[in-house]
């Protein structure tokens, strides 16, 4: 199956969701984001960074120094208040226009 | 954004985290893939490669740190100051420029706050009203301006629809002691609702408080001010119930005021509050504090909340009308006229908002101040130009350096930015030095202040306020001078400037012209300013007082502020009078009720019986002085006699039965014939019985100031009549140095008496023409200063164009041109700048003209000799500067120039 690149600010989207489910080091979200993008979608993980960065500037993810499970010092990201509220908010218009999608479809259908 | 500002201060620590995190990922990458079995050296190149490229990141990261503009504008200010390192003496140049510009116009700004714009340091001065009364009060009166009576205070007080409250103050001298010597010290004599409706409460102690009005004369407490409390009762923390001497009378301290408070008026800052009902021991002999008719306090009032000052005004007049028929019936109201009558029923009362309280200095001082604040400006706006100028000047020689950078993809709005970031450097530190120089300025400035503005009145320290004022001044300073410069780059044309060769670009220099002309204009005005206040000052020095003020000294002493009743006080006067002329050290002495030159008099109209019965249609101004006074001062009898014995009154008899008019007085209302043994007598009413015979006729002199030419009525100063005056002694030879010797005298008279106001008369001379020599002065030097910098600029730019136009100069001289002609080519280019900027300054120079026109004696704004003059100096150096350049040309050699090429 051919791998289609990410759309324009779903990023974002991916690492909100990512990081809601447990704090993580930039490593950490890049292989997840691998694992994802192996099967479904491209992402260049030179992008990354800059939208952690972008992302704990708006407010919505927060970061801290903590040992890794190497051992090693790694900024944690974690999600805000805030940043739960954007997760939401995406969410909710993802479905919305995934719905409007279908809804499209469905009638070429009929 | 604040984040992002933060950031900046911040960015070393951001970096290594940014390192650390990268690092991190690479090193856990590596690894990983090691361990699923590629080569070190291969999984080390493909975590690289696929994270892409580490400085691409780093740079991304960095953007969302700082955004765009911000990183942009760090780096052109990093650029700005390594390219002014480079060129010192073109830094040093703008820079100065601009230090000029802003500290001096921050300087008068300053005093522009604390004079005209400070609002009081009280509760909510916003709220605060002057009450005044516009039409005939049909009263007498003492003081400077907006006054009224004492008991239509206390009524206005009871209109709680419009007022908090309502208070009224005067402000006048008392002699003053804590126990030792008695020193004159300023006091504000006021109603007791005083602190309460200002909203000050006392440092120490309790201020006034209401109930401390209740019955007249007995009542005798006082709170006195932070300032003298610290330095004449040293702090003592058991001020209150001492007691302090005021004109001999005692009165005990109550509490102190507020540290910040200062009274109501900027330049006056009293000692000591006193209630009004203890006004007759404040000023002796004053008995006027529950009469209708004697108008001698300002009042003020506080609005209610919400309420404005046009509703409380139109609010207010039907009361007031009927207060006015009340007033009618009343008795003690004096006999008038018809028409008079008219004209009192329609008085109104008028009030304008005060938050900056009531102040005789800012009255004398709004004009000035603000002619001195456009001129500033106008100084500021020249070193502007001139920093554009100079901006324009470099960046013809940097012309290359733009082009190449244009060339090589930057935008023409980033260009333009960063030249915009240049003149801002340049104007913040222009401002930051300005502000240093200003408290040095403010100091200057404070000199030329009127005499008798508190020394504590004003600070020359810089507050918030100014800074603020200082930092708009240099944000528009800087904005000004890099709009041409950032304007030339955007609209430079790439292809001609890549070109061109080095030293013979065009380098804006039709743009730079303009700018001269514009500095041209600017100088104009400022110079014809500066003449038309040198020649009012000029003027007013020729004039002179019209009497003689060499040797002449004058000291004032007011024997019922020592508590001495009237008859003995001026029988100590008298002998004051006669010790001084036996002196040796003096040549003539004589007493004047009421000083000359301070900018007051007393004053009333007065009645004529002529052929027919004549009112005067305004005050004349009046004094009463001793026989010696005409010949002390050398001051002419023209016609009739001075006064003499025959003048005494007789025994039982009040008044006085003679008087001495000038020139002026005659020549107004008797059309120039003799007045001799024509009657007068003060005041206009029906009621004014003429009975004081005019026996001379003097020579005008200056009585409250040297401007005005005024109407005088003089009256004798005899025995029994006045208690208080002012001495004026002619000595021989220096009078510095008889101080001495004259305290001498009046000590042996009585050794507890303050001579007030001592110094020689030349000197009351300069403080009375204190404004104008602060305008003249001031404006002169702003001029010599505007001149200077638009010749800078003049010579800048012919330079230039004299070493563009150095090829053309030598084909013209090759082909047989004359060096006059070269020279004529030159000088014909800055004619023509000169020309068009006086073109544009004349309008300048008539605006400005309306604005200073009542500053100005004996000379029109638009006097046309002065505006030629200014013409003629302002061509004159221009092709001064000019002829530097010009001679350059004409000595261009035509095979050198040629070969240039």
């Amino acid at each position: 199956m051919k791998r289609f690149p990410i759309p324009q600010g779903t990023l974002d989207m991916l690492i909100l969701q990512i990081v809601s489910l447990e704090p993580l080091h930039g490593y950490g979200i890049a292989q997840r984001v691998d694992q994802i993008s192996r099967s479904v979608v491209q992402v260049n993980q030179g992008s990354l960074y800059p939208a952690l960065h972008r992302l704990e500037l708006k407010g919505w993810l927060k970061s801290e120094w903590k040992e890794s499970e190497t051992g090693r010092e790694a900024k944690f990201y974690s999600l805000t208040a805030s940043g739960r509220k954007q997760l939401a908010a995406e969410k909710h218009s993802w479905a919305r226009l995934a719905d409007a999608v279908r809804l499209i479809f469905d009638e070429g259908a009929r | 954004m604040i984040t992002q500002l933060v950031n900046w201060f911040r960015r070393k620590k951001l970096e290594t985290g940014l390192e650390r995190e990268l690092r991190y990922h690479l090193d856990r990458r590596i690894t990983d893939l090691e361990s699923s079995g590629l080569p070190t050296g291969e999984a080390r190149r493909q975590a690289f490669m696929e994270l892409g490229g580490i400085a691409q990141i780093e740079e991304e990261v960095r953007d969302i740190w700082l955004t765009r503009w911000l990183r942009d504008f760090a780096y052109d200010f990093r650029l700005s100051v390594r390219s002014f390192l480079r060129i010192p003496s073109f830094s040093i140049t703008a820079v100065l420029s601009l230090v000029l510009g802003i500290g001096a116009t921050t300087a008068i700004y300053s005093l522009v706050d604390q004079v005209l714009l400070h609002a009081l340091p009280v509760r909510q001065p916003e709220r605060l009203v002057l009450i005044d009364w516009r039409g005939d009060q049909v009263a007498n009166g003492f003081g400077s301006w907006n006054l009224m009576s004492y008991p239509i205070c206390r009524d206005l007080d009871k209109q709680k629809d419009f007022f908090e409250g309502v208070f009224c103050r005067a402000l006048t001298t008392v002699n003053l002691s804590t126990g030792g010597d008695y020193r004159p010290a300023a006091a504000e004599i006021v109603s007791t609702n005083y602190f309460e409706v200002l909203g000050v409460g006392p440092a120490v102690g309790r201020v006034l408080a209401n109930d401390d009005d209740a019955t007249p004369n007995a009542n005798p407490v006082a709170v006195v001010s932070y300032d003298f409390w610290e330095t004449q009762l040293r702090g003592a923390p058991d001020v209150v119930g001492r007691k302090v001497l005021v004109n001999r009378h005692p009165l005990t301290i109550i509490g102190v005021a507020a540290s910040t408070f200062k009274g109501i008026d900027v330049g006056q800052v009293p000692s000591i509050w006193i209630p009004a009902s203890m006004s007759t021991q404040a000023i002796p002999g004053f008995k006027g504090l529950l009469d209708h008719r004697t108008r001698w306090m300002q009042v003020l009032g506080r609005l209610n909340q919400g309420v404005k000052v046009q509703e409380a005004e139109a609010g207010l007049q039907p009361w007031f009308k009927a207060m006015l028929q009340e007033d009618m019936r009343r008795a003690g109201f004096p006999v008038i006229t018809p028409e008079r009558r008219r004209e009192f029923l329609n008085s109104s009362l008028v009030l304008t908002a005060a938050p900056q309280g009531h102040s005789s200095l800012r009255r004398r001082l709004l004009e000035p101040l603000w002619v001195l604040f456009a001129v500033t400006a106008l100084l500021l706006g020249l070193a502007c130009l001139n920093v554009s100028g100079l901006f324009l000047a470099r960046g013809s020689a940097r012309d290359r350096e733009i082009g190449t950078r244009l060339a090589l993809g930057a935008s023409r709005g980033r260009l333009a930015r960063q030249l915009l970031a240049e003149s801002l450097l340049i104007a913040f530190v222009g401002g930051l030095l300005g502000i240093a120089v200003a408290p040095v300025a403010v100091r200057t400035l404070i000199a030329f202040l009127p005499p008798g503005t508190a020394p504590t009145a004003l600070h020359v320290g810089v507050d918030s306020r100014l800074l603020l004022f200082a930092f708009i001044a240099s944000v528009a300073a800087g904005l000004l001078s890099g709009l041409a410069p950032a304007w030339q780059a955007g609209r430079r044309s790439l292809m001609s400037s890549l070109r061109e060769r080095g030293g013979t670009a065009f380098g804006g220099v039709r743009l730079r012209k303009v700018i001269v002309t514009a500095q041209m204009a600017l100088t104009l005005t400022l110079v014809v300013g500066a003449a038309l206040f040198l020649r009012t000052l000029d003027a007013l020095m020729a004039k002179g007082p019209g009497f003689i003020t060499s040797s002449l000294v004058s000291f004032g002493i007011d024997s019922q502020r020592s508590g001495y009743s009237t008859s003995e006080g001026n029988r100590l006067l008298r002998r004051i009078d006669a010790a001084i002329r036996q002196s040796p050290i003096t040549e003539a002495s004589a007493i004047a009720q009421f000083p000359l030159l301070t900018g007051g008099s007393w004053n009333d109209p007065m009645t004529i019986l002529a052929e027919k019965r004549i009112s005067t249609d305004r005050d004349v101004n009046l004094n009463s002085v001793t026989p010696g006074f005409f010949q002390t001062l050398g001051i002419k009898i023209i016609e009739g006699r001075n006064f003499d014995e025959r003048d005494a009154p007789a025994p039982g008899e009040q008044g006085w039965r003679s008087a001495i008019v000038n020139e002026a007085f005659v020549k107004r209302y008797l059309g120039g014939r003799s007045p001799l043994g024509l009657r007068i007598c003060e005041g206009s009413g029906p009621d004014a019985k003429p009975n004081i015979e005019i026996v001379g006729v003097m020579s005008n002199f200056s009585y409250r100031g040297l401007r005005e030419d005024s109407e005088q009525a003089y009256f004798p100063f005899f025995e029994g009549e006045d208690a208080g005056g002012t001495f004026y002694v002619r000595v021989r030879g220096t009078p510095q140095s008889f101080l001495p010797s004259l305290r001498d005298i009046v000590h042996s008279a009585d050794p507890t008496l303050p001579m007030t106001d001592f110094r020689t008369v030349d000197e009351q001379v300069d403080r009375s023409l204190n404004s104008e020599h602060m305008l003249a002065t001031l404006s002169g030097s702003f001029s010599i200063l505007a001149l200077l910098l638009s010749l800078v600029g003049l010579y800048g730019v012919m330079s230039f164009v004299v070493t563009q136009r150095t090829r053309e100069i030598g084909i013209r001289l090759a082909l047989g041109a004359t060096r006059r002609s070269a020279i004529w080519l030159v000088l014909r280019d800055a004619l023509a700048m000169l020309l068009s900027g006086i073109g544009i300054g004349l309008p300048f120079v008539w605006a400005l003209g309306r604005l200073v026109e009542s500053q100005l004696y004996d000379v029109k704004p638009s006097d046309p000799a002065v505006i030629a003059t200014t013409i003629l100096v302002l061509c004159s150096a221009g092709l001064g500067a000019t002829l530097i350049p010009a001679h350059r040309a004409s000595c261009v050699n035509p095979t050198d120039a040629l070969r240039v090429e």
